[in-house]
């Protein structure tokens, strides 16, 4: 599951969020524009270059996001005939994951691209890859420290929430006494704490919105069905409903259809393509997701040719790739649903 | 009489459990480095002596006087730290440790209270057991590794860690062989010779003769005799002391004329190596065949072995000319055995269900249509059968757990009455039922005898044997050495052949 | 030494009537102690929830639901139910509950309708029960180690089968079903099912042979096999019908949530047994009652519906079961030693 443990993923959030916007690769599977003020800047693109070799070592794809980092990351790498990519078996368990990137460190790998399956534990393999000169892109769940990564590429689960709160917010602009209610992900994970924390805040700019409940699921079809149902009896009159992930939104809608309600609108998280299509097709309460893009892996392998080939990043000024790069959590709607639709994952 | 006061003086020892007194103003008296043998047969109530003596039981009335001076011996650790030390038959090692660790087991040398000097320990038990002439052991190993002998070594060797001035060995020859036998008498005699005493406990008159100083003989919890020199008493007077009765049991006639059937139950050379020797055996409906023997004499593995309980390694089992399926109860059942077993908790009833359901659990068949209980018709005849047996409390629906000793015995019986099974297997099938109840017990199994069953009886009691068999097999260590009507043979007789395995003059 | 006596007469002629025990007395033996607290127990949250949301606790809507989502964990409790009388440990049901929900789901699956899905999930369902009872009966396994074995491997190849992925359900009649328009008198289908079950299963339990045996491996497994039951066989149905009942059980949750996912059953091993044995249900065997384990479920269906309608935060709810647990085994222990 996607996780930033770090107090500096929040910090550096809000200014990325500004950045994010530059970045297109993190959020868009197009092929970066041609830059054309490259001239006297050394920055990557589609041109082959030198020859990268990108180790990649991820946790075990046992969730459809995690399953699409992976695809994300391979196809993005299969895209560059400079790139070859060097990937381990999936593994949650942490000391199996610390061998497979100290194998990779063996092979003399030209740049890591970490996804650990535990941020803290995996901190001191990263400390030691950067030891041994091999740069190292984490992805998504933070190390420890920034000395055991040269850049930082992850998910925004603040910014979900502050996502999903304005735009509910700007739906029921006018609305008197207007409900909301919140079906959370699993509530031992930091991150949920975070998306809940983004999603009250940006709701606090609408003082005739109020949540009147909330209740944690567990990423899962049957928890988002169960928690779902009984969200639905408790709340007979409600105007919104934000969802934190479209996995578990699978069995909250399963259980709307059943309770036969459609008196409100419902907004999802994450990006799932069955979220999408069902925005699409506007035939259900989803109105609009918002993204946690698993489309930060082909980023990442973009930012580890980049280091690897010494660039920098087109449309940017600086030499060299930035060291933290927060994905911005776009909302996907009716109106933009189109161009996101090829990167939802199942 | 030696002149110094004795080590250790017990007088009027009572002690009763629940239903049973078990022992009854006994009296025991030790010097310090004499060999002091206990007698009597089972259930005479020398374990309960014993665990009193090492501070297991608290008497009821009593008293213990310790080297001139009353004592009470609260807990086990307040015998130890006396000097008494019990080597239990069953040995009380922990298999999951070495023999270091369990030598010094509770009293280990300690630097700072809690941090094990291992090295001190290894050093100490190295010692203990070359004072046992088994320095070969190592006190390294894990004791679960060892042979039942070392085991009882490392037993010894815990007892003598401590300053020992008793050690009490129950039946401590039990589980050796003849050599190993010879090198614990040697034990004995060292320890005798300075000055510890110890209390002996065996079935085997022979070994008695050969180191016992004195002996002492309990009989149904009381000390019939006290201080008997244990080499000069004649084996008919000590058998005398071990049999003669107080109570005396009331057992049912017998048929006047022998049943002259063909056998249901024939055992050809049936044998488990280890447990007993080939064996063969004919049963007669009508017929009630004792086995007599000491425990390990093989009795129990017999019945089981007939019952498929346990898998036979040699002979057959033959029920109306059909050979039974090897180790497999279900085929014994089928043919029409039943087994009351001697752990009647462990091995025979469902301690939460009721009277009903353990009666006619093994009949179930009859009763169901596709798997479908008619529980009218199970209760009712499940009725039957304990009514037959005078069950009581006439309750189908009484938890068994509830149910007397005698009672619970009869509900086994009822099972296999309601079965319609022809040949009965009881093992000790008095156990745990009080005096009083036994004689109707052996009516019952008397009657069911007339009614055409045949019964194959194990039992410790000799008299019961006596009493209730039509013919005896008396066993000793796995083999069977007399075969005789009962009316040909007494108690003292029988004593003798399993405890001598011939005819003491 | 062998002295007249006379045989004892049976005693028949002075006990009570021969026709057993008074309508009265039955009703009271049926309905014991242990059933007549637990009835309290889920009275009271009853009352707890009529309180505190009298208007979304005790409308119909809110039973259909509360039954509704007990019937996917009651199903597998009352299998559970059966193993833990018999003395045994079913470690797996959860992931069996996934292995045979998203077999169920597959693609291919699906191209056989609602009999394809119904039949794989029951038959996968049977197939790791019957591997579990092989291991337990025949392999000398002991249940933790063979049920955990099959918990561990069976949502691996769960995994391995979705890929991570959410297998969606296209299938209408399966879809329908979980749906309003197929509640028979107000009664949802999911719920007829779980019905069923707990009928079917205090059947077996109470009237068959097949319950007797199984109480009696439970109680004494020594016993029970010198009595002549084959135990062993016993064990290896008894499994089977866990299985059975998980392959039910995720038949109902693929109805339920229309998909199939790898996670689904996640911790129904423990739920399911902490129902049991709230139930009254012996961790040690021999006894226990399916009124009971269904009584368990309820119970921590209707604390789980109180906790949300009541809007409570998570680590309350989690604090609130886990005290429930204890006070509840600690009610059985009470019990237990006055008896």
């Amino acid at each position: 599951m996607p996780e930033i443990t770090s107090r500096r993923g929040l910090l550096f959030g809000a200014a990325a969020l500004s950045t994010g916007a530059l970045i297109t690769g993190c959020t868009s599977n197009e092929p970066k524009d041609e830059g054309s003020d490259d001239k006297d800047q050394p920055v990557a693109d589609d041109k082959p270059g030198k020859q990268v070799t990108i180790g990649f070592a991820g946790p075990q794809a046992d969730h459809g996001w995690l399953n699409a980092i992976n695809d994300n990351a391979k196809e993005r790498a299969k895209k560059y005939s400079d790139v070859t990519l060097e990937s381990t078996e999936g593994s949650n368990d942490t000391a199996a994951q610390i061998g497979q990137v100290e194998t990779l460190i063996n092979k003399k790998v030209d740049v890591l691209v970490i996804l650990p399956a535990d941020g803290k534990a995996l901190t001191q393999v990263g400390l030691k890859a950067m030891k041994a000169g091999i740069p190292v892109v984490n992805l998504d769940r933070v190390f420890a420290t920034p000395q055991a990564y040269r850049c930082w590429i992850g998910g925004d689960n603040y910014g979900m929430g502050l996502s999903a709160g304005h735009y509910i917010g700007e739906k029921l602009k006018g609305k008197k006494n207007a409900k909301v209610i919140e079906l959370a992900g699993l509530d031992n994970l930091e991150l949920t704490k975070q998306r809940t924390k983004g999603f009250d805040d940006a709701l606090k700019n609408y003082s005739n919105i109020e949540k009147v409940a909330r209740q944690a699921a567990d990423f899962t079809v049957e928890s988002g069905q169960s928690k779902m149902s009984q969200l639905l009896q408790a709340q007979k009159n409600f105007d919104a409903l934000w969802n934190h992930d479209d996995d578990q939104g699978v069995g909250a809608l399963r259980a709307i259809k059943q309770a036969g309600r459609d008196d409100f609108l419902m907004v999802g998280g994450a990006g799932a393509l069955s979220a999408f299509q069902a925005i699409e097709s506007d035939d259900s309460v989803l109105k609009a997701t918002v993204l946690y893009p698993p489309t930060m892996a082909a980023s990442a392998i973009d930012l580890a040719r980049a280091l690897g080939q010494g660039k920098g990043i087109s449309g940017m000024a600086e030499f060299e790739i930035p060291s933290f790069v927060t994905c911005y959590s776009a909302v996907v709607d009716k109106e933009n649903v189109d161009k996101y639709m090829s990167t939802g994952f199942k | 009489m030696a002149p110094e006061p004795p080590l250790l003086t017990m007088s009027g020892i009572t002690k009763s459990f629940p239903g049973v007194r078990a022992l009854d103003g006994v009296d025991l008296q030790v010097q310090a480095g004499e060999v002091h043998c206990l007698l009597g047969q089972n259930g005479a109530g020398k374990s309960t002596l014993i665990k009193v003596l090492a501070g297991a039981h608290q008497p009821d009335d009593g008293e213990i006087t310790w080297r001139g001076e009353r004592t009470v011996l609260k807990s086990p650790i307040a015998a130890m730290r006396l000097g008494i030390a019990t080597i239990y038959q069953e040995l009380d090692l922990v298999e999951g440790l070495s023999v270091a660790e369990n030598v010094h087991l509770g009293h280990e040398p300690t630097a700072a209270g809690f941090v094990v000097k291992g090295r001190e320990a290894k050093a100490s038990t190295v010692a203990l057991l070359k004072r046992l002439g088994h320095a070969e052991i190592d006190p390294g190993t894990l004791v679960g590794d060892l042979s039942a002998a070392h085991q009882q070594i490392v037993s010894m060797a815990r007892a003598l860690s401590h300053e020992v001035r008793l050690i009490v060995m129950d039946e401590p020859s039990a589980a050796l062989d003849p050599d190993e036998v010879d090198n614990l008498f040697r034990i004995v005699g060292d320890l005798t010779a300075d000055g510890v005493a110890v209390v002996y406990i065996s079935h085997r008159l022979e070994e008695i003769r050969r180191i016992g100083d004195r002996v002492t003989v309990l009989k149904d919890g009381r000390a019939v005799a006290g201080g008997l020199p244990a080499k000069e008493t004649p084996t008919r007077d000590v058998v005398a002391l071990m049999t003669g009765r107080n109570v005396e049991y009331v057992f049912p006639d017998r048929p006047v004329e022998p049943p002259v059937t063909e056998p249901v139950l024939k055992v050809r050379g049936l044998a488990r190596e280890g447990e007993f020797e080939p064996l063969d055996l004919e049963l007669r409906p009508g017929e009630i065949v004792g086995l007599a023997g000491l425990v390990g004499s093989g009795r129990s593995e017999i019945l089981e072995t007939i019952y498929g309980a346990r898998k036979s390694t040699a002979g057959q089992v033959v029920v109306d000319g059909q050979t039974l399926k090897p180790g497999s109860v279900r085929a014994a059942v089928r043919a029409g055995l039943g087994l009351a077993p001697e752990e009647r908790k462990a091995q025979a009833l469902l301690m939460l269900e009721s009277v009903t359901n353990n009666v006619s659990v093994s009949s179930m068949s009859r009763f169901s249509r596709g798997g479908w209980l008619d529980r009218g018709a199970e209760r009712k005849a499940a009725q039957t059968a304990t009514r037959e047996l005078s069950l009581r409390p006439d309750n189908p629906t009484a938890p068994v757990r509830t149910l007397s000793g005698g009672n619970q015995q009869k509900a086994v019986l009822a099972r296999w009455l309601l079965r319609g099974c022809r040949v009965l297997l009881l093992d000790e099938p008095t156990r745990g039922v009080d005096i009083g109840a036994r004689a109707e017990l052996y009516s019952v199994i008397r009657r069911l005898a007339d009614e055409g069953l045949a019964v194959l009886l194990v039992s410790s009691e000799v008299p019961e044997v006596l009493g209730l068999a039509d013919r005896v097999l008396v066993l000793r260590e796995g083999r069977v050495v007399h075969t005789a009507p009962a009316r040909d043979l007494d108690e003292h007789r029988v004593l003798d052949l399993v405890l001598e395995g011939s005819p003491a003059s | 030494m062998t002295q007249p006596a006379s045989p004892p007469r049976p005693a028949a002629s002075k006990s009570r009537p021969a026709d057993g025990p008074s309508p009265l007395r039955s009703v009271a033996a049926r309905v014991d102690v242990r059933t007549l607290s637990l009835l309290g127990v889920l009275a009271a949250l009853i009352l707890i929830g009529g309180i505190t949301q009298p208007d979304s606790f005790l409308d119909t809507d809110n039973v259909q639901l509360i039954l509704t989502q007990a019937s996917v964990i009651g199903v597998v409790t009352v299998g559970m139910t059966f193993v833990i009388i018999s003395g045994g440990i079913d470690l797996s049901v959860g992931a069996i509950v996934a292995l045979a929900s998203v077999w169920a789901t597959t693609v291919a699956t699906q191209e056989y309708g609602f009999a394809g899905i119904l039949f794989t999930a029951v038959i996968v369902g049977m197939a790791c029960g019957l591997v579990n009872g092989v291991l337990i009966a025949y392999g000398r396994m002991v249940p933790f180690i063979a049920t955990l074995a099959m918990l561990a491997s069976g949502r691996g190849l769960a995994l391995q089968i979705t890929d991570g992925k959410t297998q969606m359900v296209t299938v209408d009649g399966v879809l329908k079903l979980g749906e309003r328009d197929s509640y028979i008198l107000g009664i949802p289908p999911l719920v007829l099912v779980f019905a069923a079950v707990t009928v079917i299963g205090w059947l077996l339990l109470n009237r068959t042979t097949f319950g007797r045996r199984s109480v009696a491996v439970g109680g004494n497994a020594e016993a029970a096999r010198l009595a002549g039951i084959d135990v062993r066989r016993q064990r290896l149905y008894l499994y089977l019908l866990s299985g059975l009942c998980c392959g039910i059980a995720a038949f109902l949750l693929i109805v339920l949530s229309g998909s199939g996912q790898n996670t689904n059953g996640n911790l129904y091993e423990l739920d399911a047994i902490a129902a049991a044995i709230i139930g009254g249900t012996l961790l040690s065997g021999g006894r226990g009652t399916i009124t009971g384990s269904v009584l368990g479920v309820l119970i921590f269906m209707t604390i789980q519906n109180i906790f949300a309608l009541n809007n409570l935060e998570t680590a309350t709810q989690q604090i609130a079961k886990g005290a429930i647990i204890v006070a509840a085994v600690l009610v059985q222990r009470r019990t237990a030693s006055t008896t």
